[in-house]
């Protein structure tokens, strides 16, 4: 009896010491940062070196622009490699082979995707850092992620609806556009705005890739960029011109955070009421 | 064009799609090894794995990063596997039903604290923290491993959740119809049963680690020499190339190249080792449902 009661209260402990870690890191970065974060000069004001006072406007749009580029590539690659390996690959070699290669980049870390887009997109390609270079390189990051959450969504789809389409006559590929993709659709979708929310936190990706610090608003993809993400570790690491540097990387570490959380729980609730209004639960 | 014809199209098209990720795989995975080459031909393989750093002096030793690496992640999983074990209990066998979902939104949430947020936090309060009560400089392999636990506890959590959640109910209820306390239970059916999916969530959780490089760049130190004591600045595999790949140039940049390399190749050899142990695909990197 006195094993079990330990273990109970061992576990116990386990399951609260999460939720604090939780709560203490939230309560820590918000106490530091939430006044900052909060303050609309701050989210929409001009960065400044030198002087106090500075902003973080353009890189709020870095982020926003390079999450909305990378799924605009990483959603229609990861649909479509999940539409193949659910409904039209066969069990086999092909089929394990693009599970080792989404497995394997799955596990690659950021950091060598970074140095990796560096080489590839920055230099080779001659994109230079840019918007561009940094979505490439986190479309290849987050592929296998939005690959597999969309596979499962795929999955999820009843059999019987699939031989009610093949029985009225209609083909593979107008089965799965009009109703497998439709159906699986809140699951997708899901995946998508957490995606966002890993986007917007990469950092090691992003540092080699679009930059770290910008003074103006980035409009072309082309044109080098500081996403939030990245622009705190600047501010960490070269602080110093920056006078009031401690303030900037504080506030944003908060409204990073907030977005993060914010995106995380938007993904739940939007899973919820889309599956709601198609009226099944899966 | 005829309807054969389109869906023999759309077939291909989505098969090219699918292996975009082997191709990105291997471009990887290219790129990196033609990048690391001077670093082999011209420094040797000796030299890149010994124990100096000093490129002034033509030394690119990657012995101390790679001893920081593994005393991290072996000090972040030594502290995080056995609460996100208890965790992941908690959420299966104990939690009260209504208290669940929020424990679950925990797991889904600490998964989703962006690595530079955590680094921020380790580097403004618990560096500081460490320098008061332990001494030293603060930073080093404590302040790495406290916020690795950090980041690997939410992916040990919930695959080893999985894992337990797999485990036929009819094992438990035989383990209790025999009079087996809940601990018991526990410790002699489900927890060996749920080895093999523990065992590849605490492999994905080290694979986390080794990756993680923000986090612990703002709480390593930095320095690269080998550390005298936990809290003395040392640095790992991915924060010495984070740090010095901006400012480097031939055989340094290369010699951090064929670090890279190290790290994909550990990467993949962990994907393998997970495939191995766990008999199957592998379990679910993030957090999703």
């Amino acid at each position: 009896m006195g094993a079990d009661r330990a273990a109970t209260v061992s576990i116990w402990s386990a399951a609260l010491a999460a939720l604090a870690i939780l709560l203490f890191i939230i309560g820590a970065i918000l106490w530091n940062g939430l006044g900052t974060a909060l303050s609309p000069s701050f989210v929409f004001g001009k960065p400044q070196a030198m002087r106090e006072g500075g902003g973080i406007w353009p890189m709020v749009v870095s982020s926003v622009y390079l999450s909305v580029l990378t799924l605009a590539l990483v959603i229609p690659l990861g649909v479509g490699a999940a539409v193949y390996m659910a409904e039209f690959a066969r069990a086999g070699r092909l089929a394990r082979l693009v599970r080792f290669g989404a497995d394997s980049l799955s596990a690659v870390p950021s950091v060598v995707f970074g140095v990796f887009g560096m080489v590839v997109f920055v230099i080779y390609l001659g994109l230079g850092y840019s918007l561009l270079a940094g979505a490439l390189t986190l479309t290849l990051l987050n592929l296998p992620t939005v690959a597999r959450a969309s596979e499962e969504a795929i999955r999820a789809v009843p059999q019987s609806y699939r031989e009610a389409a093949l029985s009225m006559g209609c083909t593979r590929w107008e089965m799965v556009k009009k109703v497998v993709l439709p159906v699986a659709q809140p699951g997708i979708t899901t995946g998508a705005v957490l995606t966002v929310g890993r986007i917007v936190g990469e950092s090691a990706a992003v540092i080699y890739t679009v930059g770290l610090f910008v003074r103006k608003v980035p409009w072309s993809p082309f044109a080098p960029a500081a996403p939030m993400a990245a622009n705190i570790w600047h501010m960490y690491t070269e602080g110093a011109l920056v006078p009031d540097w401690f303030r900037v990387a504080s506030g944003e570490a908060a409204f990073l955070l907030l977005s993060v959380l914010a995106l995380n729980m938007a993904a739940r609730m939007l899973a919820a009421f889309l599956r709601r209004k198609m009226g099944y639960s899966a | 064009m005829a309807p054969i014809g389109k869906e023999w199209l759309v077939r291909k098209a989505l098969l090219v799609m699918a292996l975009v990720m082997v191709f990105g795989l291997a471009l990887v995975i290219f790129f990196i090894a033609k990048e690391s080459l001077p670093a082999f031909t011209e420094a040797g393989p000796a030299n890149l794995f010994g124990s100096t750093w000093d490129p002034g002096s033509g030394r690119y030793g990657m012995l101390v990063f790679l001893t920081g690496t593994v005393t991290t992640t072996a000090g972040g999983l030594l502290l995080g596997t056995p609460l996100a074990l208890g965790l992941a209990l908690f959420l299966t066998q104990m939690a009260p039903r209504r208290s669940r979902p929020l424990f679950g939104r925990v797991v889904e949430l600490l998964a989703g604290v962006p690595s530079i947020v955590l680094g921020w936090l380790g580097f403004t309060i618990l560096v500081p923290w460490i320098r008061k009560v332990g001494g030293g400089s603060g930073s080093g392999i404590l302040a790495a491993s406290i916020i690795l636990a950090v980041m690997a506890l939410p992916t040990i959590a919930a695959i080893s959740r999985d894992a337990i959640e797999a485990v036929p109910d009819s094992y438990l209820q035989a383990a209790y119809s025999m009079g087996a306390t809940r601990w018991q239970t526990i410790r002699r059916v489900l927890l060996p049963a749920a080895r093999p999916g523990i065992l590849a969530a605490v492999i994905l959780g080290a694979g986390r680690a080794i990756g993680e490089t923000m986090a612990v760049a703002m709480v390593i130190g930095p320095a690269s020499v080998f550390p005298t004591s936990l809290t003395s600045p040392t640095h790992t595999l991915t924060t010495k190339i984070l740090v010095e790949m901006g400012e480097s140039t031939g055989v340094q940049r290369s010699s951090l190249f064929a670090m890279s390399l190290v790290l994909l190749l550990l990467a993949m050899a962990m994907v393998l080792l997970v495939r191995r142990v766990s008999g199957s695909r592998m379990p679910e990197g993030s957090v999703h449902a």
